[in-house]
């Protein structure tokens, strides 16, 4: 490992996110954060040496949505580049393993997906086989129900506990301006929301929403020179799981559990509850639960502090609700967490997600300090 | 590059109009277990995926790697999606080479694929984007203007492309994994109806189901294969804004920027010379004119006399697209990764009917967007 090159989150843009953003198409959405990012760490566009887009054409309801990106990105003169079909968290994957080649020094990662141009659930749905899950409805929504069931039945983890899980994060959201609810709901409030599908409640899922985000990675030597207090990217990893939800314990996360220790293991650490603070791109709680249960990770516990931000169940942009993790964490350890801040936060970890019942799981070790000397 | 990396195995479908003995799983699983066989390897070897095909909207499933994960082998592996429209097929292999490269992954397993009888590809590629006249024409609709301006711009007489289509056609007959293998003839093809003029209907790709797979390794590890591999001197991939005051279509700057950094990065100063074959992206025979310019084989305007004199035939100087291209098998998504795969077969030399005699050096090109995406590599017989 000690061939690894330290790479740092030098800088992090994101648009609040909301419902529906009817002033502006999403190149519009994504050319102020751009904007934003490179501002805020004093380059030029010319500075940044590769560049890559996280997006899926369906939720824009068209084909090749990212192509219109290329321009709001400073595609001129042409630019190295790529663009995945997935979460930006894990384009800013890619744009590391790209540094660890030696090729290029920096990166300029966005994600953007304009929810409101369709229906997210029928979207989704899509993700399925199209023979056997696709065909029987199941959106994002009944897949989490199911594996709530799972969870549930196996832990013995009742309303109660979901509820208080919930509370904790639109507690902690409320003091986040980016986020797209904004109001603290207490377990017994929430409680009382009906059923969206059973045993999940409306008051336990996250609001769909639009935004567009933007991060900036650079490697040592360069870092230092962009960012007072860049945050080093320790270790990292992820992993995939067969789709079929039937054949996998729903109940479990294998692939999220794999990534954790894949990533500790890099970053030198031998549990993850010696971070300070955790983002977790959780959708309802029981994915909180299960997520902490493969990082090994207690979600009752004092430290490390869980989505401070609010977590999805506040904003869920999603294509950005990945890199708004790693962003998070970049703010609680840069000192650009204003009120939300979890105090001395020194090392931080940051999960990202996609597919039905947690199918792609990918973790980031993220610290102030450097992790190879 | 960090450190050496090869292609040590391909495997790819026969590309057709139908194929309805499998399902888009099925499909992709074909390509995969040809190339592990292939590699000499199984699925345990692997360390890492990486899957592209072109808009999802083709098949009508969105993100599809996901249910294909267990049939590509990617339960418990990282897997990384690529899309970046027809260039993806290369895009998606130069991430593989990326993986290995790094110094995280030793073995990588890379595909590309598109079942274009799910679907319809040109209801699925005529959107009706914001602030864009609709054009409800398709790749043909949108590409045709950019050939008129080759035309316009450099005198190319009207036989050229169908030219590049009968010689597309003839490469064809000799590859047996190619959709069209009918030969036409320069008179068949300005005979065929009008689509979008310039293109005629025998200057256009057809529409195919089809798949490739490929792994990459490291140096030790493509040592051990049972093959002899074929090195990747160089690979990138660039993009550029559609929306550049001036940009020029003909001959987009990406795909000029990306080919000279292909060729810096492999030694490589006298293109028309050094390089033994190449296999280019070439969906309508006019972007082969077009391509030899922009790829530096020759100047500006000076594109279609080498195809006049036929110095790009199979035999010729510099042999283009001997295994008929995207002209003769279109699967979109798999479309590029294939111009790469079939690189690395001539420099490994096994090309079968279609191998030109002793390559060592080999292009592999795609393009897509607007024309705006480019990837590329180089392939050589030696490290």
């Amino acid at each position: 490992m000690s061939t690894l090159r330290n790479v740092a989150i030098v800088g992090f843009a994101q648009l609040p996110v909301v419902a529906r953003d009817e002033h502006r198409i999403s190149t519009e959405m994504l050319y102020p954060v751009v904007r934003q990012a490179l501002a805020d760490c004093g380059v030029e566009r010319d500075a940044i040496d590769y560049q890559i887009a996280g997006s899926v054409d369906y939720m824009d309801g068209r084909p090749f949505g990212f192509v219109s990106a290329l321009d709001v990105m400073g595609s001129w003169p042409p630019r190295q580049d790529l663009h995945l079909e997935m979460d930006a968290a894990f384009c800013a994957y890619y744009a590391w393993l790209r540094m660890q080649t030696g090729d290029c020094d920096s990166a300029l990662v966005v994600g953007h997906g304009k929810t409101s141009e369709g229906e997210p659930d029928r979207v989704l749905n899509l993700q399925l086989d199209p023979y056997y899950q696709a065909p029987i409805g199941l959106d994002p929504t009944s897949s989490c129900a199911l594996q709530a069931s799972a969870y549930m039945a196996r832990t013995g983890a009742t309303d109660t506990d979901l509820a208080a899980i919930a509370a904790r994060n639109r507690a902690a959201g409320a003091r986040n301006s980016d986020n797209q609810v904004r109001s603290a709901a207490s377990a017994t409030e929430l409680q009382k929301t009906p059923w969206a599908v059973e045993p999940l409640r409306k008051g336990y899922l996250p609001p769909v929403g639009e935004s567009a985000t933007c991060m900036i990675l650079a490697a040592e030597g360069k870092a230092e020179k962009l960012c007072d207090r860049p945050v080093w990217i320790h270790g990292t990893d992820h992993r995939t799981e067969m789709q079929t939800l039937g054949a996998r314990d729903l109940s479990r996360s294998a692939s999220a559990k794999l990534a954790g220790e894949k990533a500790l293991a890099m970053a030198g650490l031998s549990r993850a509850s010696d971070a300070d603070v955790v983002e977790l791109y959780a959708t309802t709680p029981v994915e909180e639960l299960i997520v902490c249960e493969a990082l090994g990770l207690d979600a009752k516990a004092a430290r490390p502090v869980i989505n401070p931000s609010g977590g999805p169940l506040c904003a869920h942009p999603i294509m950005s609700t990945g890199l708004v993790r790693m962003g998070e964490i970049f703010r609680q350890l840069s000192g650009r967490a204003g009120d939300r801040a979890v105090a001395n936060a020194r090392r931080g970890i940051a999960h990202a997600m996609q597919g039905h019942c947690l199918q792609q799981n990918l973790v980031w070790v993220l610290g102030t300090e450097r992790r190879w000397s | 590059m960090k450190r050496p990396v090869a292609v040590v195995g391909v495997g790819q479908t026969h590309h057709t109009t139908r194929r309805s003995d499998v399902n888009i799983a099925g499909l992709v699983r074909e390509a995969v277990d040809l190339a592990l066989r292939d590699a000499g390897l199984e699925h345990k070897d692997i360390d890492a995926i990486v899957i592209g095909k072109a808009p999802d909207m083709l098949e009508g499933v969105a993100q599809p790697e996901q249910f294909l994960a267990s049939a590509v082998g990617a339960h418990m592996k990282p897997m990384l999606r690529v899309h970046t429209a027809g260039s993806v097929g290369a895009s998606t292999a130069l991430t593989a080479v990326t993986h290995v490269a790094s110094g995280l992954y030793d073995r990588v397993l890379t595909i590309a694929f598109e079942k274009q009888s799910e679907g319809n590809a040109m209801w699925a590629l005529s959107p009706n984007m914001p602030f864009v006249a609709p054009l409800v024409a398709g790749a043909g609709g949108f590409f045709a203007p950019y050939c008129r301006a080759y035309i316009a711009k450099t005198n190319c007489p009207p036989h050229i492309g169908p030219m590049v289509a009968a010689n597309a056609r003839d490469n064809a007959t000799r590859n047996e994994y190619a959709h069209l293998r009918e030969p036409m003839t320069v008179d068949d093809v300005l005979n065929s109806p009008m689509l979008w003029d310039p293109i005629r209907f025998g200057e256009t790709c057809p529409s195919s189901d089809g798949a490739i797979a490929m792994v990459v390794a490291s140096e030790a590890t493509a040592k051990k294969g049972p093959r002899k591999p074929a090195w990747i001197k160089s690979g990138y991939s660039y993009a550029e804004a559609m929306w550049v005051p001036g940009r020029d279509q003909v001959s987009p700057r990406a795909g000029r920027v990306c080919s000279q950094a292909v060729y810096d990065k492999a030694g490589i100063t006298d293109p028309w010379n050094q390089i033994d074959v190449a296999e280019i992206y070439v969906p309508f025979a006019w972007f082969e004119p077009m391509w030899l310019e922009n790829l530096g084989f020759c100047a500006v305007g000076e594109g279609w006399k080498i195809v006049d004199r036929g110095e790009q035939k199979f035999g010729a100087h510099l042999p283009i697209n001997p295994s008929g291209g995207v002209l003769c098998s279109n699967p979109i998504g798999a479309s590029g990764m294939i111009r790469l795969g079939e690189a690395a077969l001539q420099v490994m030399g096994r090309a079968g009917a279609h191998q030109v005699e002793g390559a060592k050096t080999a292009l592999g090109h795609a393009y897509g967007g607007g024309a705006q995406y480019f990837a590329m590599w180089i392939v050589s017989s030696e490290l």
